[in-house]
């Protein structure tokens, strides 16, 4: 198999990652991911394809991500276990690494009340831990749940995601630990505004050891509007938005608050940077992929080390 | 006699109603006649939906409960329980078309004295507007 | 106990209309609890079935018995005598109820008059909340008593997920988070350790394996 995961490199060889998202189109049309993709690539070193986000119907991940690998993008497999059973999760990993795709972000997904479709069944066959633990297994010894061995094993790069801002906080660390333990090779968090309170979770993170033990990156959104910020500081569990960043985004005519939300993220990316045991940084510009080229470029981080050399 | 054409109310009422002993009832039936059906009951929290219904089904026109003023429920809660079941039973019997109004309560506040004849009189005159229940499609 | 709620009225009409002869039976057990089925619902319904089909002039013939249990065959033998007497039996039994009658009765319709819902308990008086999946294979003493099939709305093993906030689960504000919950139980126990271990995938074929379940027991059979 000639291909790698480019995360996976930059990581290994100590530099600070950068990866973007993009969520699949709720139609056929290939296209859609495909300008998606133009519009990260060279700006991100890996991309996290969206599966069913918020349990709404969207093309599949691993058809998004088999389009992205074919343009030459790398792209992060997102799978959550609310729709498939272990017999489905166990044979999307190994077709995706068959079509090349070589990361796994391993979750459990929002609840099927959420989206468009409440009346289906929510599988959750497995939960994220069992899954990612799954995975390891069918890479690292070739096997299958029950034991019966693969005919080849797949190549993939295993994450998980995390919540620093979910209750109840000291559990937080022991779950993260899991993850880790589990199989978890890297960890990608919920988007970050309260940098002091994500400071004292990456402490309990690194003097338990994990971010030795796994390559942690911090998640970051930029704002578009105040009413942006406290939406999803009311609505959205898991997600903790201070009010001095609500003040900022209130404090600034109309047509500068993108701009503001652009610099807010910029500056959370910066001290991002010189958190120890931070090794990189998750962009999620939800339907304003566009910026995200800015953004990497203002906190200094372009160019990215595959185009560099 | 009077209202002996009329509409028919079952009247239950808690037992601590001002003047409302057994000669009291008496007395009232007896003005009343057919009309108004008196049911004394030790606590209004003793009234079951199937009271209710029962009377409307096999009777009454419409089927009301007197309860005592709130907070001063001998056993405490009887008359909020009370209340609920009255709301529930509404609610059921407009579920078949039947008109809400035809079960109620009266509550007593806690200034009122008035004796069981006062509220009697009350609750048949609301009563009577309703008019017969359709259940009760008498022969011509 | 099982638990379940009436259907809507006009539903239970719907089904019942083809029948002039009908007995509404109802249970002395779990849907008395919960007063859904039991002796004083069975009445309230037979009574509102009578009205209604007075107010339209429809004679149907309407009466009403309620048995101890109608999921044990020596409770609902005692139908045995009268049942002839009527063309279609409106059960306020729970589902497995509604079904033992029918297996007992097979030529008579009997007719659902509740929606079964869970298993679960009184948590207060008009309160009832579902704790237990059946899922045949008992993990409760590694969550300190607070099964995460039942409680957590996506079933997870190695939980809490990322939408536990103040303790209420992202699904419905009314839900407390079932991790929550475990968290506190078992730091209460001094045991919250115990949630270190990765739970393995769950078991489903003792649930589901074979189809519908059975349980044997010769040491009870005559």
């Amino acid at each position: 198999m000639k291909e790698v995961s480019n995360l996976k490199k930059v990581l290994e060889e100590g530099n600070f990652a950068v990866t973007g998202e993009c969520g699949p189109p709720k139609g056929a049309d290939p296209e859609a991911v495909l300008k998606k993709a133009e519009l990260l690539k060279d700006k991100v070193d890996a991309i996290n394809v969206t599966d069913n986000q918020t349990a709404i119907v969207r093309m599949s991940s691993l058809a998004a991500c088999s389009l992205l690998r074919s343009a030459g993008v790398d792209p992060v497999l997102q799978v959550v276990v609310r729709d498939r059973n272990r017999i489905a999760l166990q044979s999307d990993i190994l077709g995706a690494s068959a079509v090349g795709i070589r990361n796994v972000l391993c979750l459990s997904g929002d609840h099927q009340g959420f989206g468009n479709q409440p009346q289906a069944m929510g599988v959750f066959d497995l939960d994220s831990i069992q899954f990612v633990n799954v995975v390891k297994n069918m890479r690292d010894e070739g096997i299958i749940l029950g034991g019966e061995s693969l005919s080849s094993p797949p190549e993939l790069f295993i994450g998980a995601a995390a919540n620093p801002f979910a209750d109840p906080l000291p559990f937080r660390v022991v779950r993260l630990a899991k993850k880790i333990n589990a199989g978890a090779d890297f960890i990608q968090t919920q988007c970050v505004y309260n940098l002091d309170r994500f400071e004292e979770w990456m402490k309990m993170a690194r003097d338990r050891g994990l971010t030795d033990k796994a390559f942690l990156l911090g998640g970051v959104t930029p704002l578009k509007s105040p009413g942006m910020a406290k939406y999803m500081n009311n609505q959205v569990a898991g997600m903790d938005v201070p009010d001095e960043i609500i003040k900022r985004m209130e404090g600034v005519p109309k047509k500068k608050q993108q701009e503001e939300g652009i610099q807010i993220c910029v500056e959370t990316i910066q001290r991002l940077k010189e958190m120890p045991g931070v090794k990189g940084v998750h962009i999620m510009a939800i339907e304003w992929e566009e910026v995200v080229g800015e953004i990497v470029e203002k906190a200094g981080l372009m160019p990215r080390p595959s185009t560099a050399q | 006699m009077t209202h002996s054409k009329g509409p028919i109310l079952a009247l239950f009422y808690c037992q601590n109603t001002p003047e409302s002993s057994e000669k009291e009832r008496q007395a009232l039936e007896e003005k009343y006649g057919k009309s108004l059906r008196l049911f004394p009951i030790p606590c209004s929290g003793r009234l079951d939906l199937l009271h209710f219904l029962r009377a409307l089904e096999e009777f009454a026109d419409a089927a009301y409960l007197i309860t005592c003023p709130e907070g001063a429920c001998r056993y405490f809660e009887g008359n909020r329980r009370a209340k609920k079941r009255v709301e529930r039973t509404r609610l059921i019997i407009e579920s078949i078309g039947l008109e809400k109004d035809r079960v109620g309560l009266v509550v007593r506040s806690r200034e009122d004295r008035r004796p069981l004849a006062e509220l009697a009189e009350e609750v048949v005159d609301l009563t009577s507007k309703l008019g017969p229940s359709s259940v009760h499609k008498k022969a011509a | 106990m099982i638990t379940a709620e009436q259907k809507p009225i006009d539903e239970i009409r719907e089904m019942i209309a083809p029948y002039k002869k009908l007995l509404v039976l109802g249970c002395g057990s779990c849907v008395a609890e919960c007063a859904a089925g039991g002796e004083k619902e069975t009445g309230a319904l037979a009574s509102i079935l009578r009205m209604a089909n007075k107010m339209e002039e429809r004679d149907v013939l309407i009466e009403e018995k309620t048995l101890d249990r109608q999921c044990v065959r020596d409770f609902v033998i005692e139908l045995d005598d009268i049942i002839g007497q009527y063309d279609a039996v409106v059960s306020l039994g729970c589902g497995a109820g509604v079904q033992a009658v029918a297996d007992m009765f097979p030529e008579i319709p009997i007719i659902p008059a509740l929606d079964t819902e869970f298993l679960g308990e009184t948590r207060e008086q008009g309160l009832w909340v579902e704790n237990c999946l059946g899922c045949g294979d008992c993990m409760l003493y590694f969550f300190g008593g607070v099964c995460p099939l039942a409680r957590c709305s996506k079933q997870l093993l190695n939980g809490p997920c990322g939408g536990s906030m103040d303790g209420k689960c992202e699904v419905n504000p009314d839900v407390p988070c079932a991790w929550q919950v475990i968290i506190d139980r078992l730091s209460s126990f001094g045991a919250l350790e115990r949630l270190e271990w990765v739970y393995p995938p769950k078991d489903w074929n003792k649930k589901q394996g074979k189809g519908p379940r059975k349980i044997i027991r010769e040491d009870q059979q005559k």
